[in-house]
Formats: structure tokens, C-alpha cells, sequence
């Protein structure tokens, strides 16, 4: 990790001094250790600011429309920042040229939440790495080994792309998991429904899952048009339901599957087991995988002549 | 708010139309999205040769089927319409040659999420109708309205139990 962590500092450093890019994104200590912060850097001597660990969980793409669209930004990237990188080129977000990719390769990212779960005393913690199959954890007590498939995210455990699709210098392994995790959608349709009643009747509209999302960024979102009005502002279950819904519609073949909608829901919405589903019934109809460098244009900005039919024909 | 007491009458009215009269007698308000060209041609070919079709479709003229939003759709459910169709020009047919292909990759994706939300998919029902095809118009609303007859009054997207309106 600190070697990694060493290497991403001087590449960061060399970047910003020889004029390459005007900012490096990155991710820099929390309040505490088993946070990370996102951290702009746009001198060189603050590179030591800069970490990696498997706390470094925000997808840091979700600044570049506004940031890199006038400049040359540098970014350390995970693969699945990167697959937002990617899409966000393909949507004329931002230019190829604006952007210098310091890509990562991912061995998961834990959820600090499942921390404590898994029996550490989260005051204790004074640092994490990774570690064989696992999280190693680093406590006034001494170290702790924990499974991957008890602390990392749920997207972490669903995910075998963690190699960088798209970069301009690589560093660090990319260890796959050992298992994918399936996902938890009922399957009869009464209990899905019953399942995202229960789920969306939670949401307290604060539009987090939005505002991480590298793929939202509608300058207005419909969901802030008063008209037409598409949905009410107030929490209801069936204004939630319409909100979750078109959200879900307008990523659909958008979404990269970073899971930060879920992971920075602070009621605990599944909102990641739904743009699963819709990513998985979009590979399976067009074999289409959002932020693949080799698709050509976005899902819903093209079609063929031979796509699926959904006239039921009756 | 107004919008939603509104809403409110409107679903006790319903309801309680649906407590004094039999079932059989209950009506489906369907919603209808048409293409100008073919569709809605079609649907006017329909009137104009003075088919029957039941009058439970409510229809919304747009210039494309690629003019729908699937939000159109979400909210007609949201709003509690007991089904929704959608019509377009037959794949090649589009007035803007190619409106229909794009609405056509939406509309698959719309009932894939129908299906991950648990929401009724045969609720919804998408179909290629042409400005000569007023006879297939009737009859394909005069289907549907039997099928969302046999299904019942929509329950709402959300379940029952959940509701705070």
C-alpha cells in the first residue's frame, strides 16, 4: 500500500511541476482513519497530502465535468472511477486531453460501517491495508485480519473489473474476489414491489445519491423542475417511488456500478441492487457495458436495426 | 398540496363508485401515448371508419414515439392510471426516419426496470401501429382493456399498507 501510496505522490508531484496539470484530485486522512477525504492539490510540495488505503471510497470523477472542462486536471483513479471517467468522455462531459489518469488497480473498498460489525473497536483503529484475501487492520492492540466478505462494500463484492480500463500511468495490483456476491431482489413481482416500497419509503429526499453521482449531471435534475412538475419535493412513499424510478430510467445504460448512491444514502436505500438489475438486462439485451472504453456511444444515443422488439404483438 | 387533495377525491370518488357498483361495471382509465404519423392516424382511421373501441383510453397526442419520455409512463402510473399504452410507427415507418429506433431501445430498457421495481409489466403495453391500421388500433385497446379488466384497478406503485396519502 505505502509503496503505492509513495508512487502516486511522485507521479502527482512530477505532473504538477513540469506543468502537466494545473490540480491533482485525490484522496487525502479523514477526521478519522478509517475515513478519506477528497483533497485538491495544486502545488506540489502538498503532495504528501495524498493517500491510498481501502477507505478511499469516493468516486472523485464526479468533479471533472465542472473542474477539468477549462483546464488539465490530474486524478488518482480506481477502475470503477475510471469506467465514470470513461463515460463521462463518451457523454462530451469532459475532453480526453483535459485529464491526466492516475489509475489504481483495486483489491475492494472496505465499508467502515462493516467495521464494527466485524468486531473491531473503531477508536482503536489507527490504520487499514490490504492483505491476503482481506483487510488488515491496524489497531493500538495490534493488527486485525478481516475478511473481505465481511467489510468490504457490497458493489466491491459484486465487481471483477478492477483492473484500469483507461489510464495514463498504473500502479498497484488488482486482486479480484474470490466469490461474487448475488444479489438480494426478490423475485416474485408482489415482493420486489413490496421490497422498493419498504426501501423508498425510507428516503428523506436529500438527494445524495444525485450529487455523488459522476453520471448526474443534469445542470437542472427533473427532479428540481417545478414545470412540468415530474415529481413533488416532499418525502412520500409515492413521490420517493417516482423520484428512485426516473432516476434509475435516466441511468439506465448510464451507470458505471461504483455503488457511491448507496454508499452515501443516509437511510440505507438498496439503490445499487437497482441499477444492478438494470446494468445486467443491458448487457444481456445490447451486450452493452457502460464505462467500456470500446463502446462507441452512450446506449440510448444509438441503436441498430436488429434490436429487441419489447411490441408485445398481442 | 392542491394537486395532491385533488388526487385524493379522485381516488375516494373512484372508490367509493367501486363499492356501490358491481365489478363488471368498473371501467379501466387507460392512458394512451400516440405518435402523430402513424398511430394516432391510425387511431383516427379507427374513428373516422366508425369502429368500437371502449372509451377507456385517454390519449396524448406526441410528434414521435421517440418524443416519450419513460418518465411519461412512471408518472402515469404514479398517478395512478390503471394501464398505459404506447404507440409508434412500425420500425422504418418513423416520419423522422428514425425516432421509433431510438424509442424502441428506451422502451425495452423502461419494462426491464417495470420488472426490477416489481410494478405489474402487463400494465404496460407497447405496440407498432400504422396510419392503416385503424381496424389492429381497436382491437388492440378493446385487448388491452380486457386484460387491465381482468387485472383490476391498479393498487398504486407502492404497496397499500405503505401509503400516507
Amino acid at each position: 500500500m505505502f509503496e503505492v501510496e509513495n508512487k502516486i505522490r511522485q507521479e502527482a508531484k512530477r505532473v504538477l511541476e513540469n506543468g502537466l496539470v494545473e490540480l491533482v484530485i485525490g484522496w487525502a486522512p479523514g477526521s478519522v482513519p478509517f475515513r478519506t477525504t477528497p483533497v485538491f492539490i495544486d502545488r506540489p510540495e502538498d503532495v504528501d497530502k495524498l493517500v491510498w488505503n481501502p477507505v478511499c471510497a469516493n468516486n472523485l470523477a464526479v468533479y471533472l465535468p465542472k473542474i477539468a472542462k477549462d483546464r488539465k486536471v490530474g486524478i488518482v483513479a480506481k477502475p470503477c472511477d475510471i469506467r465514470s471517467i470513461v463515460a463521462l468522455i463518451q457523454e462530451n462531459q469532459v475532453k480526453r486531453d483535459n485529464i491526466y489518469i492516475i489509475g489504481l488497480g483495486c483489491a475492494g473498498v472496505v465499508d467502515p460501517s462493516r467495521l464494527e460489525l466485524a468486531g473491531v473497536r473503531l477508536s482503536d483503529v489507527t490504520a487499514l491495508d490490504w492483505a491476503a484475501d482481506g483487510i488488515k487492520v491496524i489497531t493500538l492492540n495490534g493488527e486485525q485480519l478481516l475478511k473481505s466478505t465481511d467489510v468490504h462494500r457490497d458493489m466491491c463484492l459484486a465487481c471483477t473489473k478492477r483492473e484500469p480500463a483507461l489510464f495514463d500511468v498504473k500502479f498497484g495490483e488488482a486482486v479480484l474476489p474470490s466469490e461474487v456476491k448475488p444479489r438480494e431482489l426478490p423475485e416474485l413481482p408482489e415482493e420486489r414491489q413490496k421490497y422498493w416500497s419498504e426501501q423508498f419509503s425510507k428516503c428523506i429526499r436529500c438527494y445524495a445519491c444525485r450529487q455523488i453521482c459522476p453520471n448526474c449531471y443534469c445542470e437542472v435534475c427533473f427532479a428540481d423542475r417545478v414545470e412540468p412538475k415530474w415529481t413533488a419535493k416532499k418525502a412520500v412513499p409515492e413521490e420517493n417511488w417516482m423520484f428512485h424510478a426516473t432516476r434509475a430510467m435516466h441511468l439506465a445504460g448510464r451507470c458505471i456500478q461504483c455503488g457511491e448512491c448507496e454508499r452515501v444514502c443516509p437511510v440505507g436505500i438498496r439503490i445499487a441492487e437497482l441499477m444492478r438489475e438494470m446494468a445486467e438486462a443491458v448487457k444481456n439485451k445490447y451486450d452493452y457495458e457502460a464505462g467500456d472504453p470500446n463502446e462507441e456511444a452512450p446506449l440510448l444515443g444509438t441503436f441498430r436495426e436488429n434490436d429487441v422488439d419489447p411490441a408485445q404483438h398481442s | 398540496m392542491s394537486e395532491d387533495a385533488v388526487l385524493v377525491e379522485e381516488k375516494a370518488e373512484l372508490e367509493s363508485s367501486e363499492s356501490t357498483q358491481q365489478e363488471r361495471t368498473w371501467q379501466p382509465i387507460i392512458l394512451g401515448i400516440l405518435c402523430n404519423w402513424c398511430s394516432y392516424a391510425g387511431a383516427d382511421l379507427a374513428g373516422t371508419s366508425r369502429l368500437q373501441y371502449p372509451e377507456s383510453i385517454r390519449i396524448i397526442r406526441v410528434p414521435c414515439s421517440g418524443r416519450v419520455d419513460p418518465a411519461f409512463v412512471l408518472k402515469a402510473f404514479r398517478k395512478g392510471f390503471d394501464g398505459v399504452m404506447v404507440l409508434g410507427c412500425h420500425p422504418g415507418d418513423c416520419h423522422y426516419a428514425k425516432g421509433n429506433y431510438y424509442a424502441r431501445r428506451r422502451i425495452t430498457l423502461l419494462q426491464d426496470l417495470l420488472k426490477a421495481l416489481g410494478l405489474p409489466e402487463e400494465r404496460f403495453h407497447f405496440e407498432w401501429v400504422s396510419a392503416s391500421e385503424g381496424n389492429r388500433f381497436a382491437e388492440l385497446v378493446q385487448e388491452f382493456t380486457e386484460k387491465i379488466r381482468r387485472l383490476g384497478p391498479f393498487k398504486g406503485v407502492v404497496t397499500p399498507e405503505k401509503k400516507t396519502l
